[in-house]
């Protein structure tokens, strides 16, 4: 029985990757992430560009070119904040090849930090956030899209997990 | 024991079945560039269809619109484009030449813009590439009259009766886009060899 419903969930798993390997572009899944109150912890996206396909980087070379950039809606309780993208890599296309654009391909890590409100409650809370982009190939371009993500953030109060910290690490410590 | 050996058969599957969706996947990509790279038909409006009618607004002339079916007697290029879209920019002043070259002869190039970066910056833009024939502003509903134009620049050669005879989609060269021309005017499609071939390409 347990064999079945691992088999089930492999082929799901298999499903989606295939659905998800069709799209020109994707973002990993974020894993649940813990914060203490008065820390900040890092956050990483890491966005994959199907081969044969390119997107602006954030910092495109004309005002006209639609950048890639992410968009947050955090909870009051919550910050998203030092959003870093990498620099663009500059490379010319057959449609024009005297001329360079600042664009990603490949596989790209768009990093921040989430960090708790001062007065935030301890909690479980969801972030949605969206990552727009608009992808090109070397014939086509492609309307501007807005990918949907979501991840959960977790914020203990500094001296639950100070208390929590002592009591995991106190075996270590007779050892 | 027995259900181990299970475990590790559907290991086994679900790693074959990984590495085959993911070469078919590449295999369709691979197919898909070299089909946009040759600027393939679309499916809707097929060759020998009646171009769509619609009715658009006019960029930058308060009020106005234009009908497609209005144009009819004339060669027409519908060109579905975006301010967004670099190969669209490098096309731009080969249509620009090309509405010079064959409007006496009866061509008529409408620009359609598929953009939501607002009427200024299109106006904007426009005004920067020279165009010299309208840009209308798209909308949704045409867009799906015309297979939804996922990809531009994309554009229709329309003949005088209103049948469409060509689609490009993607950029090619200025010297596809003419052949193209001619079939719209009733010339044929065969290439003049004193055409000049676009960089491009």
């Amino acid at each position: 029985m347990k064999t079945n419903w691992l088999a089930l969930l492999g082929f799901i798993l298999v499903l989606s990757g295939a659905v998800r390997a069709q799209e020109r572009v994707t973002v990993d899944h974020i894993s649940d992430l813990t914060v203490r109150l008065g820390h900040s912890a890092p956050l990483n996206f890491t966005i994959h560009i199907r081969p044969g396909f390119h997107v602006n980087s954030h910092k495109p070379i004309t005002p006209e070119l639609i950048p890639t950039e992410m968009f947050f809606t955090p909870p009051e309780d919550l910050v998203i904040a030092k959003v870093r993208y990498p620099a663009g890599e500059e490379m010319s296309f057959p449609f024009d090849p005297t001329n360079k654009l600042s664009v990603y391909s490949g596989d790209i890590t768009v990093r921040a930090v989430v960090l708790p409100q001062p007065n935030a409650s301890p909690g479980r809370y969801t972030v949605h956030a969206e990552l727009k982009y608009q992808a090109c190939d070397n014939n086509s371009c492609y309307p501007p899209k807005r990918l949907p993500v979501a991840f959960n953030v977790k914020v203990s109060s500094g001296a639950g997990r100070a208390r929590a910290r002592a009591t995991r690490t106190s075996p270590h410590i007779h050892n | 024991m027995k259900r181990s050996v299970i475990f590790v058969l559907f290991v086994v599957v679900a790693i074959t079945a990984l590495l085959f969706s993911g070469k078919l996947l590449r295999r369709q990509d691979q197919d898909s560039t070299h089909a946009s790279q040759q600027t393939t038909s679309i499916r809707a409006p097929k060759k020998g269809d009646m171009a769509p009618d619609f009715t658009l607004k006019v960029l930058g002339e308060k009020g106005k619109t234009m009908q497609l079916s209005s144009l009819k007697g004339k060669g027409v290029i519908v060109n579905f484009w975006a301010t967004w879209c670099e190969p669209c920019k490098i096309e731009l002043p080969w249509l620009v030449e090309l509405q010079k070259k064959y409007g006496p002869e009866g061509l008529q190039i409408i620009g359609v813009a598929d953009d939501e970066s607002g009427e200024k910056s299109i106006s904007a833009f426009a005004q920067k590439m020279g165009i010299n024939y309208p840009i209308l502003l798209g909308t949704d509903q045409v867009a799906d009259q015309y297979g939804g134009l996922d990809g531009l620049p994309t554009s229709f050669f329309i003949d005088r009766s209103g049948k469409v005879v060509d689609v490009l989609i993607g950029i090619d060269s200025e010297s596809r886009l003419e052949d193209s021309i001619k079939k719209s005017l009733g010339q044929g499609g065969s290439s003049d060899s004193n055409t000049k071939t676009a960089s491009a390409k």
